[in-house]
């Protein structure tokens, strides 16, 4: 059965498929940092996913509620749903992606430009659940 | 004349004649400025017997249309000639404030022919152009002293200067031409043809007041000016290029099999990792410098324990010094990449060069006794003596300064250089990036990553000059027409002559171009500038004698990797290069583009020429 994007129990889908990829934890032995998934639209507020990355292991993951106030985070990329949707089909390379500005990313570059291989390996991890997508 | 200042300084440093030529403004439509216009103007004087250390091989430095505007990322001059590496087309290109301080005297280009009976420099302040003597410095400063000794001897803080080292005075078929913080035009020996004409350096300083290049349209120049430049700033890429320098992907590239080590034949060292331009920034990084009115700022300023700040090295030297020598010592890394600066050495060329002794010891090819010592993987200090014993040109040192390929001969390993055409190649790898096998094979002045950067196209996943389609960075002859388009926009940059760093959309680039010199191009017009310079410098290349057997890539590119990102992987070569000579219209016998080609491209008198040869 498809799990909702953009929605709590898809980012826990993929805290389990991270957690459970012995390619991430390898890719992301060095990746130390939360982030938040921003997604846009045009007729209502963003969508905002929270995942806690820290050395291969996915230790938090849930989707922030109209309540919650963001916290602050190591990154937050942001696109808009129709990007999201092109990257977890594979119709968008995530490094052109993010070249091309289609995902902004706020936080440290050098960070991110350290660990590509885990940005590359988180991707290929989401892509393989089975996504219905909440337009 | 908008955009320009229609006119060249030329000196014959023989009878030391000044003179001003006008330029054409058909000729400027055709071929915009840089390294295209260049080829248009010089193409007359390269002829096959002509010798590149002879007085007659004429040395044009030559800005372009947008040079010291406040365009993005255009303030980059190109220096061409006959190269002594190749014999075959040369064209570097520098960044730093020289160029635009060039076009503030009043001067697009600088012409200079013949051979001063004695060492000198230029000194160019607006109308007032002056050769001076140099033999206090010849032979004694390092590129950096020799600035600042002209600035003081001229009276002018701000006066810019491009220098030879040591390098181009030994005339060192490598050697580069330097300016302001470490730019340099470094490849294809630039800093031998300057040397061989006795001129250490030319320093230059418009009159105040009158720093402006007239453009057609100034309002709306400088509203697209604006814009792009906020666009670019706000950039991935200008943002990872700000942070980290040139060397910002060099993880990603070790990941993918795109870097190359221990001289080009393993894909997997670990130190790679510690090398990197984002470790710099970690590090050592102490400051950033830029060129003329560019907001990206990717130069590297670096501090070493107990050493006064300097420049940091960029992706190549980081290469070439690291991963190439199974170096991990960014701090030995530097003091290779400034040595080599200070004695006027282009850091590719040199470090390949050594890289490829360092694997002839490896062999039992090259011995301790030849090379000073040992040359053993992971020992930066072999690197620092071979690069003394070549500028001494002392013992193998002789040979080191002729190239790879000349130290391949030497040990009867050819095979084993990788060079194209005698210029050493860069370390972007075209078993990772296929696009970089043709790249290579077909660039008029040898293997090299600037006259089209696909790698770009093929990791970085940058379209933009691409007809924004997406390969497999591994495909084939499918890919060998949108390499040829690659180059013909990267000509048309080189043209400008904007810093590739700088991606902006070619809406963008059209739109200024068209404002600045209101030559209201289409889009396929502007496009078709770079695809007549680069038939007309292959054109050149073919009356130089290149013919289709010169289209190759070494042995050691076309030979898989057994560990890494592309291991097991070798680009088509074969096919793609028959694609790619179907996609340019040349000729598949002789090498040359056909007369149809060059007839399509308004070049019928080359045509003439060309296909007269025979």
């Amino acid at each position: 059965m498809a799990t909702p994007f953009p929605s709590d129990v898809w980012i826990k889908a993929l805290k389990d498929r991270l957690n459970n990829s012995a390619a991430y934890a390898e890719a992301a032995k060095n990746w130390e940092g939360d982030l938040y998934f921003q997604v846009d639209y045009a007729d209502r507020a963003p969508a905002l996913l929270y995942v806690d990355l820290w050395h291969g292991q996915c230790r938090d993951a849930y989707a922030v509620t109209g309540t919650e106030t963001a916290q602050k985070v190591a990154f937050r990329l942001i696109a808009t749903m129709e990007n999201f949707i092109k990257v977890l089909k594979s119709e968008l390379d995530p490094i052109q992606a993010m070249v091309t500005g289609k995902i902004r990313v706020q936080g440290n570059m050098v960070m991110m430009m350290k660990n590509i291989p885990a940005v590359l390996e988180f991707v290929r991890t989401a892509r393989q659940i089975e996504t219905e997508f909440l337009v | 004349m908008n955009g320009y200042q229609g006119r060249l300084l030329t000196v014959d440093l023989t009878t030391g004649r000044i003179e001003t030529l006008p330029l054409d403004l058909a000729l400027l439509r055709r071929y915009l400025g840089g390294s295209a216009l260049s080829a248009a103007l010089l193409y007359p004087r390269l002829t096959r017997g002509l010798d590149p250390l002879g007085p007659e091989n004429p040395l044009l430095l030559l800005n372009g249309p947008l040079s010291g505007t406040a365009g993005p990322s255009v303030g980059r001059f190109t220096v061409c000639a006959k190269s002594p590496a190749t014999g075959l087309w040369a064209e570097s290109n520098c960044g730093g404030f020289f160029g635009p301080e060039l076009r503030f005297a009043g001067y697009d280009g600088l012409l200079i022919t013949g051979k001063a009976p004695s060492p000198v420099y230029l000194w160019i302040h607006h109308d007032h152009v002056e050769i001076r003597p140099a033999h206090h410095l010849w032979g004694q400063a390092d590129t950096y002293l020799t600035q600042e000794k002209i600035r003081a001897e001229v009276g002018e803080k701000l006066a810019r200067v491009l220098c030879i080292g040591m390098g181009g005075e030994s005339l060192i078929p490598y050697s580069l031409l330097l300016c302001d913080h470490g730019r340099v035009a470094g490849r294809t020996g630039m800093g031998a043809v300057m040397g061989s004409k006795h001129l250490k350096a030319v320093a230059v300083r418009g009159a105040p007041g009158e720093r402006k290049i007239p453009v057609a349209r100034e309002a709306e120049f400088n509203r697209l000016r604006s814009a792009a430049n906020l666009e670019l700033r706000n950039s991935t890429t200008a943002t990872v290029f700000r942070e980290m320098g040139s060397a910002n992907g060099s993880e990603y590239f070790d990941f993918m099999g795109e870097m190359p080590k221990r001289y080009f034949t393993s894909g997997v060292f670990a130190g790679a990792e510690r090398v990197s331009g984002a470790v710099m920034t970690e590090t050592i990084l102490t400051g950033v410098s830029t060129c003329h009115a560019c907001v990206i700022a990717c130069g590297r300023k670096v501090t070493l324990p107990g050493e006064a700040e300097g420049k940091g090295p960029e992706y190549e030297t980081i290469v070439g010094f690291g991963p190439q020598l199974l170096v991990d010592d960014l701090a030995a890394i530097t003091r290779l990449g400034r040595l080599c600066d200070a004695y006027g050495l282009d850091t590719i060329s040199m470090s390949n060069v050594i890289g490829l002794a360092y694997l002839l010891y490896s062999e039992g090819k090259v011995t301790a006794a030849k090379a000073g010592g040992p040359l053993e993987w992971g020992d930066p200090g072999g690197a620092e003596r071979l690069i003394h014993l070549t500028l001494r040109r002392e013992g193998l040192g002789e040979i080191l300064a002729q190239g790879a390929r000349a130290l391949g001969r030497h040990c009867r390993a050819e095979e084993e250089a990788v060079q194209v055409n005698n210029l050493e190649v860069a370390y972007h790898d075209p078993r990772a990036s296929s696009g970089m096998a043709l790249v290579y094979a077909t660039s008029p002045r040898g293997a090299c990553h600037n006259q089209s950067d696909y790698f770009m196209v093929d990791l970085w996943k940058d379209t933009n000059y691409a007809n924004g389609e997406l390969q497999d960075p591994r495909a084939g002859a499918e890919k060998a027409a949108n390499v040829a388009l690659h180059q013909d926009w990267r000509t048309v940059h080189n043209a400008l002559v904007q810093c590739f760093f700088a991606s902006v959309p070619l809406a963008t680039t059209l739109s200024l171009v068209n404002a600045a010199t209101g030559f209201d191009y289409s889009l396929d017009e502007l496009r078709e500038v770079g695809e007549r310079a680069w038939n007309l410098k292959r054109a050149i290349n073919n009356r130089l004698g290149l013919t289709r057997a010169n289209d190759t890539l070494p042995k050691a590119l076309l030979t898989p990797y057994a560990e890494g990102g592309s291991a097991g992987l070798v680009p088509d070569f074969p096919a793609m290069l028959s694609a790619y000579y179907a996609a340019r219209g040349w000729d598949e016998a002789t090498g040359r583009p056909t007369r149809a080609t060059l007839l399509r491209l308004g070049l019928g008198d080359v045509a003439d020429d060309i296909w007269r040869m025979d």
